[in-house]
């Protein structure tokens, strides 16, 4: 198919400066679009999934096998600060991994509760220091379960900062959802520049562009100055 | 024919792309705020706070819970001046008091309400324009789905966040198609959409086995 932005017959240095950018401008458009396609299908369906709770079809909790186990477990030793030591100490041995949250405040010291969470499993682990004794309550849900926690998990919250990244996987994650945000917002910039360079799309693409623009700003900004 | 073909779907990419390209922004720039649980301040953020007596209470009160309680104390909240989304209400039977947060995108309000004298303490707090695109992200969320929603700006927004994930979906889809047209680009473009596959599945694999 012809481009739109195809070169004419020796331009001067600055039309062709232009012409490159806009080759690449294109080129980079698609090849991040490519390359994050399942990233960006997995945000998409999922974010969908996340808004109506209610569609019986990617229900996953309800539909999750659980197992329930006793295990002994070795003296946790003094070198063994805070509860993140001690909970990587009790992870270790049950031989699981993932990321830790917080859910209670420990109000006796031999009584240890936490949560481990990664995309598919839930872990529940109860721990006597005393008996040196774990109740481990082991959730797992099924591949909607996976992807929706794949859309939100980050080990962080914005209301709670007492979590905080303890699993590397986390992190690697947390960093490719940034990058995939980063792609998008490329994305978005590189086709404005694309749809600018188009100078008969420019009025019709304007008056779509605002109207987008105007019914985003309202819920960003204009809910508060009319409330 | 398949060139129309190919100028129709050109087209729908294109303007289709232009209308869901703010609220891509949204969610594409939220996404630092929400994985770093980090919210720049943008513009200063300021907390009001006022006293409202005289409030109007459903009769029923005790005897209601969920969605049915929000919707009983909606008449109060109007009467209150305060509009917004209604979160989880607590209620203080000892104290015989009603917390009841209200978010608008960029403001929460908590409205308490002691029931014996009717009069309502309201805090406003003003949290600006990176908490609301956070909270346009998350809304409305996974949980509690009997409740949310509550808000007929919130649901219409509920109607927007959809509408943008369908967009995205038929857009990546149309992209897949306008780049496949280009033989040029067909080698380049496979070997980068198997490497994001295999970064992709590697990583969801990786994290959940």
């Amino acid at each position: 198919m012809p481009s739109a932005t195809e070169p004419t017959a020796n331009p001067p240095a600055a039309s062709r400066l232009r012409v490159r950018l806009e080759r690449w401008n294109r080129k980079l458009h698609y090849y991040a679009g490519l390359f994050l396609l399942f990233f960006l299908w997995l945000f998409a369906v999922t974010g969908l999934v996340l808004n109506h709770p209610t569609w019986s079809f990617s229900e996953s909790w309800s539909k999750r096998t659980e197992t329930n186990s006793e295990r002994a477990i070795t003296a946790l030793g003094p070198e063994l600060q805070g509860d993140l030591a001690q909970a990587r100490e009790i992870m270790r041995q049950l031989g699981i991994v993932g990321d830790i949250l917080w859910t209670t405040t420990r109000t006796n010291a031999d009584q240890f509760v936490f949560q481990v969470r990664r995309p598919g499993h839930y872990y529940f682990i109860k721990a006597d220091l005393a008996l040196n004794r774990v109740t481990l309550r082991h959730s797992e849900v099924n591949l909607w379960g996976v992807m929706k926690v794949l859309h939100v998990f980050s080990g962080v919250q914005l209301d709670d900062p007492r979590q905080s990244r303890d699993w590397v996987l986390t992190t690697v994650w947390a960093y490719s959802m940034d990058a995939v945000a980063a792609g998008l917002i490329f994305m978005v910039l590189s086709s404005l520049y694309m749809w600018w360079e188009l100078p008969q799309k420019r009025l019709l693409g304007a008056v779509i562009l605002g109207l987008g623009s105007l019914i985003c700003g309202l819920f960003c900004i204009g809910l508060r100055w009319f409330f | 024919m398949r060139r129309r073909f190919y100028q129709v779907i050109r087209d729908l990419h294109l303007y289709l792309g232009l209308f869901s390209s703010p609220f891509v922004l949204v969610f594409g720039i939220s996404v630092f705020f929400l994985v770093h649980a980090w919210l720049p301040k943008i513009g200063s953020e300021t907390s009001t706070m006022r006293v409202v007596s005289g409030l109007p209470l459903p009769a029923n009160l005790q005897g209601l819970s969920g969605r049915p309680l929000i919707d009983a104390l909606k008449a109060t909240l109007d009467k209150a001046d305060v509009r917004g989304e209604v979160g989880f209400i607590r209620y203080t039977v000892q104290e015989e008091k009603l917390t009841i947060p209200v978010t608008i995108p960029g403001r929460e309000t908590v409205v308490t309400i002691n029931i014996a004298s009717r009069e309502a303490t309201i805090v406003t707090r003003e949290t600006g324009l990176a908490a609301a695109m956070a909270t346009l992200h998350r809304s409305p969320g996974e949980h509690a789905p009997a409740i949310r929603m509550n808000w007929f700006y919130m649901e219409a927004w509920r109607w927007v966040a959809d509408t943008t994930a369908y967009l995205i979906l038929f857009i990546s889809v149309s992209g897949i198609y306008l780049w496949y047209v280009l033989r040029a680009e067909r080698r380049v473009g496979l070997v980068l959409l198997c490497a994001g596959a295999l970064s992709f599945f590697g990583l969801a694999y990786a994290l959940s086995h």
